[in-house]
């Protein structure tokens, strides 16, 4: 009887588990067909031949402008997470810590960004940005960004120097060390789980954002992969298959390796920012 | 200065070490506090500094950019509520309100169902659980953009995966055309988003049930409880939280829709599946009414507010 339900289980994981992966074999697959075999009917499930075909062209089609896109997302990301990091661990530190008058509804006040959908500020943020002669930049995109993903690392931040006793910080005080000197010496080395959350989520939000992109860059010099891989399948590579599908496979890749080895955050960061959105 | 405060510590912590503790406290305490708030404000200053210019003034610009009409260049006009009157008789907005809802309608059964099937079916402690869940949890990591151009390529008429298993088993003779007309369109973005984010609700509610104590299972077999009777008395009750609050994220989640339709169907047959975002974002940065769209976005704001409001109601009730 406990046998069978053990199978039971079994089987039925392993049937969704191929279910859920088939999109994702199907897209590397079609991604590593020569350009002959993916546009034949029946469609082959193992592939006769590998090629790195649509890789190339994907990556010396218009000198390169792929590369470009990628670059362009890996500066955004990593600048969106240096600086929500910076700004959100000693709000936390703050928030959790320190006192000062209203800081309670201060607190609030940073949270109510999550509740409020980002989309409906868009109009006034171009404007802003506009006006701010910053439209088409890297700079446009880190700092809308950072606005509404930092109220979730300050969030986490807080939650972790709250799970981190008074005392530590009381004594170390009284033998004369600073706040600052406190936070980063003291605190940070045992809130890393915290922060590795928030980095995790920040990358994750930062690196998928599709309608953002789109609204505030239009040349090459600032745009990202979500939005470079549209342009390139609306356009340069209409219908060709093999790149669209070489595109989502890298633009994918960073984020799944990531999931791949820290996981845990992953899951962490998304239980935590859906609870208190 | 901050050095000179510590001193100053130093000086009361070896005055008073002797005397009785909560004297010493206190007379530290009130020094400290002074010092705490100017320091307080420092380490908070870029947060708030950030909210108030990219949060707090656009939130009031939008509100105030609605009640005005005017050029990108040039003076704007105070019109009242002219806009609000103009959109109440657009029938493109009302369409997209209503493209928006049926989807949400939609998707939320595709997705809510699989996900208490998951949920339910990884609630156990085997050592393979976390696994499967990651699994699961896969297709939520990745972007609407590049889930939307595989399952595209899965969708595709003549080559297309789908199309060609379909018509190997018999089930349909010629290619159907996924994105050809509204109903069927509507399924096809649907699914995907189903295969997208199932595994998200199944964290949220597999959460709820793992927070279930097990003792109350125990204790219902003591008194001879059936399955189904524990699954109603227990289970049910105890999960209505977490489930009502993962049906809240998924309903805003959809209202939010934009990417995978401006992707998959680009809001196509015949702007059927437009979404308001969608609507939004053309009327806004490709006609260029800017304070139009502003007064789009104030309702779209009250509508997802008021989804909002039941999500933190909800989340209440989890706590």
């Amino acid at each position: 009887m406990r046998k069978d339900r053990h199978l039971e289980f079994y089987i039925t994981n392993i049937l969704l588990t191929l279910l859920f992966l088939a999109p994702f074999y199907w897209a590397l697959i079609s991604s590593l067909k020569p350009y002959n075999e993916i546009l034949k009917y029946p469609p082959s499930f193992f592939p006769a031949h590998i090629s790195i075909e649509s890789y190339r062209d994907l990556f010396t089609a218009g000198e390169g402008v792929f590369l470009f896109f990628a670059k362009n997302s890996l500066i955004v990301s990593s600048l969106t997470i240096f600086v929500v990091c910076l700004i959100s661990i000693p709000a936390g530190y703050a928030f959790s810590k320190l006192k000062f008058p209203g800081i309670n509804i201060l607190f609030l006040a940073v949270l109510s960004i999550i509740m409020v959908p980002f989309q409906a500020l868009l109009i006034p943020l171009y404007t802003l940005i506009h006006q701010m002669k910053l439209l088409d930049t890297h700079l446009a995109l880190i700092l809308i960004y950072t606005t509404f993903f930092m109220p979730f690392g300050v969030f986490m931040m807080r939650n972790s120097f709250d799970s981190i006793p008074n005392s530590i910080r009381e004594s170390a005080l009284i033998d004369g060390a600073s706040e600052l000197k406190v936070m980063i010496q003291i605190f940070l080395p045992l809130a890393w789980p915290g922060i590795v959350t928030t980095i995790i989520y920040v990358f994750m939000q930062s690196w998928n954002d599709f309608i953002i992109a789109l609204i505030f860059t239009s040349s090459k010099s600032a745009m990202t992969l979500q939005v470079g891989l549209m342009n390139f399948a609306t356009t340069r590579f209409y219908m060709n298959w093999g790149m669209i599908n070489a595109g989502s496979i890298i633009t994918m890749l960073p984020i799944l390796i990531l999931f791949i080895i820290l996981q845990k955050y992953f899951i962490k960061g998304m239980l935590a920012g859906a609870i208190k959105e | 200065m901050t050095k000179n405060k510590s001193i100053l510590d130093r000086l009361l912590f070896d005055r008073f070490h002797l005397l009785e503790r909560p004297l010493f406290k206190n007379n530290l305490m009130n020094i400290k506090i002074e010092n705490r708030c100017l320091q307080s404000f420092i380490f908070l200053l870029p947060v708030i500094l950030f909210a108030t210019i990219f949060f707090f003034i656009p939130f009031i610009k939008v509100v105030y950019m609605s009640f005005f009409k005017g050029a990108i260049l040039g003076e704007s006009v105070f019109v009242s509520l002219d806009n609000y009157k103009i959109l109440l008789e657009d029938a493109g907005f009302w369409r997209a309100m209503g493209n928006t809802l049926i989807y949400a309608i939609i998707v939320t059964p595709i997705i809510f169902i699989p996900a208490i099937f998951l949920a339910v079916l990884l609630n156990r402690k085997t050592k393979n659980v976390k696994f499967f869940r990651a699994i699961y949890f896969l297709p939520v990591t990745i972007s609407f953009v590049v889930a939307s151009y595989i399952w595209n390529w899965i969708y595709s008429d003549i080559y297309g995966i789908l199309n060609y298993l379909l018509r190997s088993l018999h089930i349909i003779n010629n290619p159907i055309l996924f994105f050809g007309s509204t109903w069927l369109a509507r399924f096809s973005v649907s699914i995907m988003v189903g295969w997208k984010t199932i595994g998200f609700s199944m964290l949220i509610i597999l959460a709820g049930l793992q927070g279930i104590q097990q003792i109350l299972y125990e204790a219902a077999s003591i008194d001879g409880a059936n399955q189904w009777q524990k699954f109603k008395f227990i289970t049910l009750p105890l999960l209505r939280p977490s489930l009502t609050f993962a049906l809240i994220i998924s309903v805003a989640g959809s209202f939010k829709a934009f990417d995978h339709f401006y992707i998959m169907t680009g809001g196509g047959p015949a702007r059927s599946t437009e979404t308001i975002i969608m609507y939004l974002q053309k009327i806004g940065f490709e006609y260029y009414k800017l304070n139009y769209a502003a007064a789009i976005s104030v309702v779209f704001l009250i509508l997802l507010l008021f989804i909002s409001v039941l999500q933190f109601w909800a989340g209440r009730f989890n706590e």
